[in-house]
């Protein structure tokens, strides 16, 4: 995935699908924000706390969970499957880190892992005030308390599709497309999800055109070059996430590299 | 010795049959399933004298039972299917393996909304399209699933019972790992 952070307005409509299409509960206090139940947050980042009018610039940055895969593609190892006592989270032949509720038992080692904080523990019982109960999607299952739970790029979405297209005689995993919610809902279409293996699809287009433009949330090795990004990688296990942001501001670039 | 044996070991073997026997029972019960629509069906006769009466196979369980849009199913049939063929104003008895006898008992479920409960249940979590399972084809053509790989002898039944024994991940496990499809968390769940 790759998001545009320059065509973003902070609508906030991906957190709001994403919220709506995975029957996030919602609670007294919301704006608690690490007790908060949600998949997608947005950041609000500034240039400078104090910079006065003309100088303050925001950037809103869609942060959900970030897939990571670890130093191997073939062979992934993100930092939050490796400690999970219970192998309720594993990555899917698809690359998308799964995470089983029922098989959680809420210890909170993968939370802690999280390089992004992407994945969120259900304090409470998940509770739906009036009517909201008949509104919710039926293809997603609501977790119980005491499960972490996390983004998975809407996979119910990616299990229709894939079963829609085994009925219809498709048995190749690369020819299944689907749009998460998050990336169907941005009015600027500020998202651009697809295949990053497959070195013809628009977002592998996309990163390639946009070089200079792209960087990774925090990402210690990536402005390293190749000798020792090599180096560093025998030593460590680097979370290597598959969400890439796009920006020309040289200021948010600054703000997002690990000093 | 005689008498300690009359006194404590039969007592005890009596409470240990008894036991065995209630919590066998009540066990049965907690897993039953109890519709309030309740037909008396037999899979047996259907599927073995009926179906091949009307020239039909007895591994057509679509007949009855079919799939919905979303390739998950519909379950048990509605009582309008059940009177396709059970046509209300039809013979009450007498009549050959062809023809489908009148049931008068489902005129009581005429107009109503009463569900009929569901005998074999996945939980919330497992996403499952039974029209994915059964359309799976070998290279030469076979299919990798009847509806009798996971539901069992249903076509041996005299009754609609719930299936002993739950469908555990297990089987489904086993299965994939026979058929070299993946088993990976993500594909089944969500």
């Amino acid at each position: 995935m790759a998001i545009d952070l320059d065509k973003c307005t902070g609508c906030g409509a991906c957190a709001i699908a994403c919220a709506q299409e995975n029957n996030m509960p919602i609670f007294e206090d919301d704006s608690d924000i690490p007790k908060r139940v949600s998949f997608l947050e947005l950041m609000k980042v500034t240039n400078d706390r104090d910079a006065k009018y003309p100088d303050v610039e925001v950037c809103y940055i869609p942060k959900m969970c970030q897939q990571c895969e670890g130093n191997d593609p073939k062979n992934p190892k993100p930092p939050c499957v490796s400690v999970c006592p219970v192998v309720a989270t594993d990555v899917g032949d698809d690359g998308i880190v799964s995470q089983v509720w029922s098989r959680c038992i809420g210890c909170r080692y993968c939370q802690a892992s999280c390089p992004y904080e992407a994945r969120a523990f259900n304090w409470w019982k998940p509770r739906y005030e009036g009517d909201f109960k008949n509104s919710l999607n039926p293809e997603v299952s609501i977790a119980s308390r005491g499960t972490v739970v996390k983004c998975q790029f809407c996979s119910h979405i990616w299990k229709r599709e894939r079963d829609r297209a085994v009925e219809n005689g498709v048995l190749d995993i690369n020819a299944v497309t689907y749009t998460p919610a998050c990336v169907a809902s941005c009015p600027t279409k500020a998202f651009v999800f697809g295949d990053l293996n497959d070195p013809d699809s628009e977002l592998c287009r996309l990163l390639e055109k946009e070089k200079d433009r792209k960087f990774r949330l925090v990402h210690t090795i990536d402005e390293k070059d190749e000798k020792t990004r090599e180096k560093l990688m025998h030593i460590k296990n680097f979370p290597n996430p598959k969400v890439y942001y796009l920006t020309s501001k040289a200021w948010i670039r600054e703000m997002m590299r690990f000093k | 010795m005689k008498r300690t044996i009359l006194l404590i070991g039969i007592p005890f073997l009596l409470t240990l049959y008894f036991g065995y026997v209630i919590s066998q029972a009540s066990c049965n019960y907690v897993m039953a399933n109890h519709p309030e629509k309740e037909v008396p069906f037999n899979h047996q006769t259907h599927l073995y004298k009926y179906f091949p009466a009307m020239g039909m196979s007895k591994d057509d369980c679509s007949t009855c039972h079919m799939y919905d849009e979303n390739g998950r199913f519909t379950g048990i049939p509605t009582v309008a299917e059940c009177t396709s063929c059970h046509d209300p104003n039809g013979p009450s008895k007498d009549a050959g393996p062809e023809t489908a006898l009148r049931k008068p008992f489902l005129n009581k479920y005429k107009g109503t909304d009463k569900p009929w409960g569901s005998y074999a249940k996945q939980p919330d979590l497992v996403y499952f399209s039974h029209k994915v399972v059964m359309t799976a084809q070998y290279e030469d053509g076979r299919m990798k699933a009847r509806c009798g790989s996971c539901h069992g002898d249903k076509a041996g039944s005299r009754n609609g019972d719930m299936i002993k024994g739950k469908m555990l991940m297990g089987q489904c496990e086993d299965c994939h790992t026979a058929l070299h499809i993946s088993n990976k968390c993500a594909v089944c769940h969500d």
